[in-house]
Formats: structure tokens, sequence, C-alpha cells
């Protein structure tokens, strides 16, 4: 079955209580990503890319209720509905995470080495001494130099990208078949985050992983992934390959997007390209298209019913706008 | 490193040297006259003649400077003069008397930090749950409940009710128990607030996501990841705890019948025996810096954030 998706989500919805509030950061959302391939997920601050890839495998704060419906399959194995203490062995071993801000992400009070180590010894089953041999394996793989000295450091002891390889080192540390970064390099020195981006790029292809990478930047997608979703307010605009999606967006909101992007020949100070306008909150799950209080191309019917995410005139690309999608055909 | 633990050093000399003057100023300070006090003490007839050569004896002529150095000096080697009560040497009575009070302190400071251990991690494991409001309740009633209280409870349950354990004295281990609990309630109480409430803001840093992400369970996350952050926080509050049983010896010592510091400075207030009030001033002011310079070397080994500031 090399064909079947390792990751494949269906018509994901998530619902996030707490004690003041209820919001669905993510409404049904569908996406797979294959052995090998690496998937962005771009889209605003808030629009749910991270709950969308944390919550199916219980990585929520304390103190939110999450509600999953929809289907989350693992090497064709269903997440929703699995008990916690099912999920918990599956983090680590099967699903290795990076995350934003590597200052905070290591506990500043053990030393690396362990913290590396100990990844070996709870998903390899292995002596800590041979643990202990992987962790120094493990650095020397994510291109650290003086590996032996490092893993008896501190984390406050490491600048900001040694310390996202160290996060790295520990998500491959139980040899995963699927990577999630989250914005792995949004919080890093702007010359280090191509150095990083080149190491999880390299170490995907080299361990043929399947790899999530949630990012803002549509430089990283063009340069790391395969396939993309686009998300707006909790929802899939658009999605398809990299090289279409990018070079030909559809949807207004990824052609908003992809218009924002700085050119080379803007003149200095020019006016920012963004769209217009706020996205909307995501309190009560919104009627018709989220997009339509900022789009250019809205017409009525755009608020009545919530335009699904279906093929575009190019088979592969899928978009969430019958405007778009009718113009195409019709022309 | 060495840096900052030379720069404590000096920092707890300096306390030190300001503790002494503070002893030295309360016997100067005192009211009535001291040669006045010693003659009566050695059964003359305080003459003013007399009285004048005791005077002469014990140096009152002197500059103050002189005097405070001469006691500085005595001090220092461990003379603190003789007791206007009794006449006897007063560092004759320390070395028992600390002995005493080192037991009750080191027993109740280990008991403390058990209890407050358990206690806390009972609620940080189960958050809002029975264990914590149980612990809750408790660590309330333990740190409002006055230490004589507790006291007198312990010796009507564990030695009139079950007849179970010494109500007085100090003869071995089974005697040290009541008021090793006595003293230990209050700082338990309080310690298991802190393991409680230190343990829980760990557990919401965001490098308890990574544990999580890596697949540890709650119990290895609060063990591993937890307790080695709130161990300088812990470290730091027992110190204090642990300064303030000098406080608490006062009070629990004459209880259980025990001849320890807090009871021969007790005794010493009340009869106005300045030398032994000075002497055990010194000492639990000695005791203070020497516990504070402890914890602070203690968070040094163990928070590697504060060593690398020094370093
Ligand atoms: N712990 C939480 N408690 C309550 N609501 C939350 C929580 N985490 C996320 N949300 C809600 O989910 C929405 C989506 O959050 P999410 O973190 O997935 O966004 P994001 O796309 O990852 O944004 P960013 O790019 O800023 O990381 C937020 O707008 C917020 O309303
Ligand atoms: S559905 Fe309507 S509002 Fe939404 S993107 Fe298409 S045109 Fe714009
Ligand atoms: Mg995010």
């Amino acid at each position: 079955m090399h064909d079947e998706p390792l990751l494949e989500v269906r018509n994901l919805t998530v619902n996030l209580l707490t004690a003041k509030s209820a919001v669905r950061p993510v409404d049904g959302v569908s996406y797979s990503v294959r052995q090998g391939e690496c998937l962005a997920i771009v889209g605003e601050s808030g629009s749910g890319k991270t709950v969308m890839n944390f919550a199916p495998l219980g990585l929520m704060p304390t103190g939110v209720t999450t509600m999953l419906s929809g289907s989350v399959k693992l090497e064709g194995r269903e997440l929703i509905g699995l008990p916690e203490a099912e999920i918990q062995k599956l983090r680590g071993k099967s699903v290795g995470f990076i995350f934003q801000d590597p200052m905070s992400a290591l506990n500043p009070v053990r030393r690396i080495g362990r913290q590396i180590a100990e990844m070996a010894e709870l998903h390899l089953d292995v002596t800590p001494r041979a643990a202990e041999a992987r962790a120094l394996e493990l650095v020397k793989l994510v291109g650290i130099s003086d590996p032996v000295a490092r893993l008896r450091q501190y984390p406050h002891e490491l600048s900001g990208g040694l310390r996202q390889r160290i996060v790295i080192a520990i998500a491959l540390a139980g040899e995963p078949k699927l990577l999630i970064a989250d914005e792995p390099t949004t919080a890093l020195d702007v010359t280090v985050q191509a150095q990083i981006l080149r190491l999880l790029k390299d170490v995907q292809r080299r361990l043929n992983m399947a790899m999530v990478l949630i990012t803002h930047d549509m430089g990283v997608v063009a340069g790391a992934a395969d396939n993309i979703v686009v998300m707006y307010a909790a929802r899939a605009a658009e999605c398809g390959p990299v090289d279409k999606v990018l070079v030909s967006p559809r949807h207004p909101y990824t052609q908003g997007l992809i218009n924002a992007i700085p050119r080379r020949e803007d003149p200095i100070g020019s006016e920012f390209r963004g769209l217009p306008g706020i996205p909307p909150t995501l309190g009560a799950p919104i009627k018709g298209c989220a997009l339509a209080p900022r789009c250019e191309l809205a017409v009525p019917a755009c608020s009545n019913s919530r335009p699904p995410l279906v093929r575009s005139d190019d088979s592969a690309v899928l978009v969430a706008c019958p405007v778009v999608n009718q113009g195409k055909a019709a022309a | 490193m060495i840096h900052f633990i030379s720069k404590r050093l000096k920092h707890s000399l300096v306390l030190l040297f300001m503790a002494s003057l503070v002893c030295f100023t309360l016997v100067v300070s005192a009211p009535g006259n001291v040669a006045v006090l010693i003659a009566e003490l050695r059964g003359a007839v305080a003459t003013p003649g007399y009285v004048e050569q005791v005077a002469e004896e014990i140096g009152l002529h002197k500059p103050l400077l002189m005097r405070y150095v001469d006691w500085l000096g005595d001090a220092v080697r461990g003379d603190f003069g003789i007791s206007y009560r009794t006449g006897t040497n007063v560092s004759a009575d320390l070395a028992n008397r600390m002995f005493v009070t080192g037991t009750l302190i080191a027993g109740s400071a280990v008991i403390a930090t058990l209890i407050s251990l358990a206690l806390g991690f009972l609620g940080a494991f189960w958050p809002y749950k029975l264990p914590d409001r149980v612990s809750r309740g408790l660590a309330l009633l333990g740190a409002s409940t006055p230490t004589f209280f507790v006291g007198a409870l312990m010796i009507y349950a564990f030695s009139v009710t079950f007849q179970l354990l010494p109500s007085f004295g100090f003869n071995g281990p089974k005697s040290w128990i009541l008021p090793w609990l006595t003293v230990a309630v209050l700082p338990a109480a309080v310690l298991s607030r802190v393991v409680r409430v230190g343990l829980e803001e760990a557990m919401t840093s965001p490098f308890v996501l990574t544990a999580k992400s890596k697949g540890l369970g709650r119990t290895a996350i609060l063990f591993r990841e937890a307790l080695p952050n709130i161990t300088p926080l812990f470290i730091n509050a027992l110190g204090t705890q642990v300064g303030l049983m000098t406080a608490t010896a006062i009070i629990v010592e004459p209880l259980f019948a025990w001849q320890g510091l807090g009871d021969y400075f007790l005794a010493g207030v009340r009869f106005r025996d300045f030398m032994v009030v000075q002497a055990c001033l010194l000492i639990f002011l000695t005791f203070f810096i020497v516990v504070n310079l402890i914890v602070d070397l203690a968070v040094l080994l163990t928070d590697p954030r504060i060593r690398r500031q020094w370093s």
C-alpha cells in the first residue's frame, strides 16, 4: 500500500472550550501527506494552523477542552477517538515535533544531552549508555560542531540557531515517520533561518520522512514544500502542488497573500500590498465565505453558503471559491 | 562562580559583623549596673569599693570600642562570659544546648521537606481534584494553627490518649518525634504550597509541551521536567523556614522540657540574664546568616542559569 498517505486528514473540525470562550479554530479541513513529501501550511496568525496539527495529537495546553470531529488517520490508524494513553505512545515515536520558539522549548535546568538521550531511551528500547551514544550521533547529524561538549551544556548556553538544531535532534531521536514543524524559523535570525530550513529539508529527504511545515513565509514554501494548504479563518481556501499554487494562485486570498510578498522592483518605501481589512474572529462559525467582507470579487451569493473546496480548472488544485471556479470554467 | 562565592562570603562576613554590633549594644545598654549584679552574684556585700573592683576587673572603665574588641575576641573564641544568674560559664551551657536545638531543627527540616513534597505533588498530580483539596485544606490548617497549640494537641493525642510517645525530655529518637512534628507543621504547610504552586506554574511552561511531544507521561514530566525547575525556589523557601525555626524553638523547647537554646534564651530574657540573651542572640543571627549562605550556594548548584550569570 505505497499509495496510501502517511497522514490523511478528512473534514477535521476542532472546537476549543475554555472557561471564558468557545472557538472553532479548525472548520472542516482536509489534506494529506505521503511518505517523503513536504506539505506547507500557510495562513495568517490565528487561522488555526497550530491547533489543526497539534490538537489531534493531544498537544493542547491544559485548561482547554478540545473537541475533535472528522477523521485523522496516521498510517491508516484513526486518531480521533483514540484514548490519550495510545496517542501518547505515538508522540515522539511516530511523530516528531519542532516548535516555533527554541528559546523556550527546552528545559532550562536540564543538560542538553539528557534531553535528547531521554527520547532514545523512551522510544528505541536501548540502554542509557546506548542512548547517550545515539544523542551524540543526532547532534552530529543536525550539524552541531563540538558535539561532545554541547551535550554537557544547558540550553541558555547556546544560540537560538543551535537550540533549534537541538530541538530538531530531539524530534528525530525517536525515528519518527512524520515531522510536524510549527514555524521552525520564525523566531530565528534571518541569517540562521535559511540554515535551519536547509537542515530540515535535508534530514527529511535523507530519512525519507513526511513533513508538515507550518509557516508564514512564502519563500520557505517555495524552497521546501511539495504541496501547500492555504488557510483562512479556520478553513482551507486553496490547496495543491506548490509550483502550481504559487505560480498561478486562484483563490482571491491566495492571490492577496502572494501579491503581498515584497518584490525586488518595488521602490523603497512603497506601500504594503496586503489584503485590506482584518480576518474574522472565530467565535461563531461563519455562514458564507469567510473572506467575503475583504474580497474584491465577492458577489451577494458569497455570504449565503460556505463555498466547498473543489477541483478547479487544474484538477490537482482545489479551490474554495465558486466565483473563481465558475469563471475559469466559463472562460 | 569563584567570584560569586567570594562576593557572597564577604557579604556574610559584613552581616556577621553587624549582628555582633547588635548583640554588643544590647548588653551595653542593659539597665542596671553590671558590676553590682556580678558583685551580688559572687555573694559578697556590694560595697562601693568591691563594686569598683569588679568594674575594674571586667573592664567597665575602658572605652566602648576597646570593650567591643575584647568582647568580640572572646566570643569568636567561644567565650561568652559568665551568666549573671547562675554564675556558670555561658559557653559550657551552650555546647549541650546547641546540640539539642540542632537536633530539633535538623529533624524538623527533614520532616517538613518530606511532608511538603508529598502534599505538593499530590496536589499537582490531581489539580483541583480531591487529593489537591485535601492537601490544600491540610496546608491551611497547618499554617493557621498556633505552634504551642499543635504541640499540646500532639501531646494529648500521642502521649496522653494513645501513650505511644513520651511527652517530654530529650532521651533518644523516640522522644524527638513529637517536638520534630510540632516544629515541622507550619513549615510543611507553607512549603507544600510552594511546591504545589511552583509545580503548576512549571507545568504551564513551553518546555512541558516539548516534553509531552516527546511522549513522556504526566508523572515523568512532573518529576523530570517540573521538579528540577522548582528546586531553587524550594531551597530558598526552605532556608527561610529553617531560619524561622529558631523562633519556633523558643516556644516548643519549654513545652517539651528540652534544654535547648530556645529554652535558654527564654530563661535569659525572663531573668534579665543579658550574657545568656546576648550569646543566644548571636548564635541565632549567625545561624540565620549561615543558612542564607548555604541557600545561595545550593541555588547556585541547582540553577545553571544563575551559575552562568556569575561565571
Ligand atoms: N489555548 C487556547 N485557548 C483558547 N483558544 C485558543 C487556544 N489556542 C488557540 N486558540 C484559538 O485558536 C485560534 C487559532 O490558533 P492557532 O494557534 O492554531 O493559530 P495559528 O494559525 O497557528 O497562528 P500563529 O501563526 O499565530 O501561530 C486562535 O485564534 C485562538 O482563538
Ligand atoms: S467565495 Fe466569494 S467572497 Fe469567497 S473568495 Fe470567492 S469570491 Fe471571494
Ligand atoms: Mg501557530
